[in-house]
């Protein structure tokens, strides 16, 4: 795709402003980082940094039959979600393929919204809207306003700051409605993708600039898309693509979460889950010493394949290499990745990499 | 403007030409487009390199890539130190950050690369 073709945030001018590296991402140019990917990184493990994830797929659902039609398109329950909360789903194909993984926010009793992956937008659009009858779709994807991520320790404090009030500190998974002086009613959710405290900000076109400005003001420390991807591995959160596509299924990748109900509930892919036979592998984490075990590389054990890595990454936090991979259930003893055909020694490590502190 | 007393690939790498004795390194833009690096692998003294045909990697956060010859010729020496001093090849690539020093059969060996002012050129074209 040629640069010109690239979609932009409303905040483009900002990220160039603040010295972006800007790199092609799923038909967007999106800040990669904005000087160093490792210093983004601890900044959101030590205070608070915010991303811009106006790439990701922002999709409308209203009606009354919303619930119960999403609840069937869903692999995750969606009439049971009370409106004021936000809840993980995976979206499966008739076979139980992943086509994707998303959060839904439940904005009302007949209201719900969701962000998907930017890169399978088109894709889960088809997927979804071809599962509903009464429901209303709306694809805000492009409508100028955007998301912004706030996360890391001192979010809190952030927040608390922008709404006005000292003690504002939405739980975990709940909405919420601010009141920021001069920015009108801002729509927030308890929700990230760092596995720490943090927030997703969710800015009409008339609030973004200036609630970029705000964060920023607050002291919060803009991060790219290269630190998201460091500390989405080191809190172990899959991402699709990688982790989770159409070729894996839910419990090998961990996400039994995503389609809780499953031996009961009627949704797509729920058939194909109960018939599947017990899954043979699983995700394990590794780290190395050196170099970092990449996406694809062969597992090892004793020199025999047990799997493949499906992503890795240096961490900041362990200043080490990190990766998961999948592997056969029972392999013991020591394991190796084949590097360009060289067998490297790698460890294998526990998940998360760096232990979740979302819901401190 | 990069240092006009030497040659440069279209893959971003340097040689800088003293009689027949060539050194060897990447470019800053090459640095740029890697980001930070984590881990550098490097040749044995001894061996041999061809014009385009990789001698090591490098890796970066996100991603490793190979590190590809310039020239033909024999290396003599390899900035071995490097590996463990990576700040050096990723804030000074045309100085401390030089990989090797390759015995090359003569001032033909650059023929094809570009001077500075046509690399230039070429990372404008490329950003």
């Amino acid at each position: 795709m040629s640069a010109s073709a690239l979609l932009q945030t409303p905040l483009h001018a900002q990220h160039q402003a603040a010295g972006a590296k800007l790199v092609p991402f799923a038909g967007w140019e999106m800040p990669l980082d904005y000087g160093s990917i490792l210093e983004e990184s601890r900044a959101v493990r030590a205070g608070a940094g915010v991303f811009d994830v106006s790439h990701m797929a922002r999709f409308w659902f209203r009606g009354p039959a919303a619930a119960a039609e999403l609840d069937r398109a869903l692999g995750a329950r969606m009439d049971d979600l009370e409106a004021g909360k936000a809840r993980y789903s995976l979206l499966l194909a008739e076979d139980a393929g992943i086509l994707d993984d998303l959060i839904v926010y439940r904005t009302g009793d007949e209201e719900f919204f969701m962000v998907v992956n930017a890169a399978n937008r088109e894709r889960d659009r088809e997927a979804i809207t071809s599962r509903l009858r009464e429901a209303t779709f709306e694809d805000r994807t492009e409508d100028g306003g955007g998301i912004l991520a706030l996360q890391g320790p001192d979010s809190r404090r952030v927040l608390a700051a922008l709404a006005g009030h000292e003690d504002f500190c939405p739980g975990f998974l709940d909405l919420a409605w601010l009141e920021p002086a001069g920015l009108g009613t801002l729509f927030v959710a308890r929700t990230g993708y760092t596995g720490e405290h943090g927030y997703e900000l969710f800015a009409t076109a008339e609030q973004i600039e200036a609630l970029w400005s705000r964060l920023l003001e607050l002291g919060a420390t803009p991060v790219g898309l290269g630190a998201r991807d460091v500390l989405r591995l080191e809190a172990a959160l899959p991402l699709y693509g990688h982790e989770i596509h159409e070729g894996t299924n839910p419990f090998e990748a961990g996400l039994r979460f995503g389609v809780r109900g499953w031996k009961s509930r009627d949704f797509v892919g729920a058939e194909a889950l109960r018939a599947a036979p017990e899954a043979g592998r699983e995700i394990i984490g590794l780290t190395a010493d050196k170099r970092v075990p990449r996406e694809g590389y062969p597992l090892l054990a004793r020199g025999r394949e047990v799997g493949v890595v499906c992503s890795g990454i240096w961490s900041a936090a362990l200043d080490r290499p990190i990766a998961t991979a999948y592997c056969e259930k029972g392999v013991e003893g020591p394991l190796a990745v084949s590097v360009r055909g060289k067998e490297m020694p790698v460890q294998r490590a526990e998940l998360p990499f760096v232990p979740h502190r979302s819901r401190d | 403007m990069r240092p006009a007393d030497r040659s440069y690939s279209a893959s971003h790498e340097w040689v800088q030409l003293d009689g027949d004795l060539a050194t060897v390194g990447i470019t800053d833009f090459a640095i740029e487009q890697l980001g930070e690096l984590v881990y550098l692998d490097l040749p044995e003294d001894g061996g041999a390199v061809s014009r385009g045909e990789a001698f090591g990697e490098v890796e970066s956060v996100k991603a490793v890539s190979d590190l590809n010859s310039p020239i033909d010729g024999e290396i003599v020496e390899v900035n071995s130190a490097l590996a463990d001093e990576l700040s050096a090849l990723q804030d000074q690539p045309f100085a401390g950050g030089w990989l090797l020093k390759v015995r090359v059969s003569g001032p033909e060996a650059l023929d094809g690369l570009h001077d500075a002012e046509a690399y230039e050129k070429l990372v404008e074209a490329e950003h």
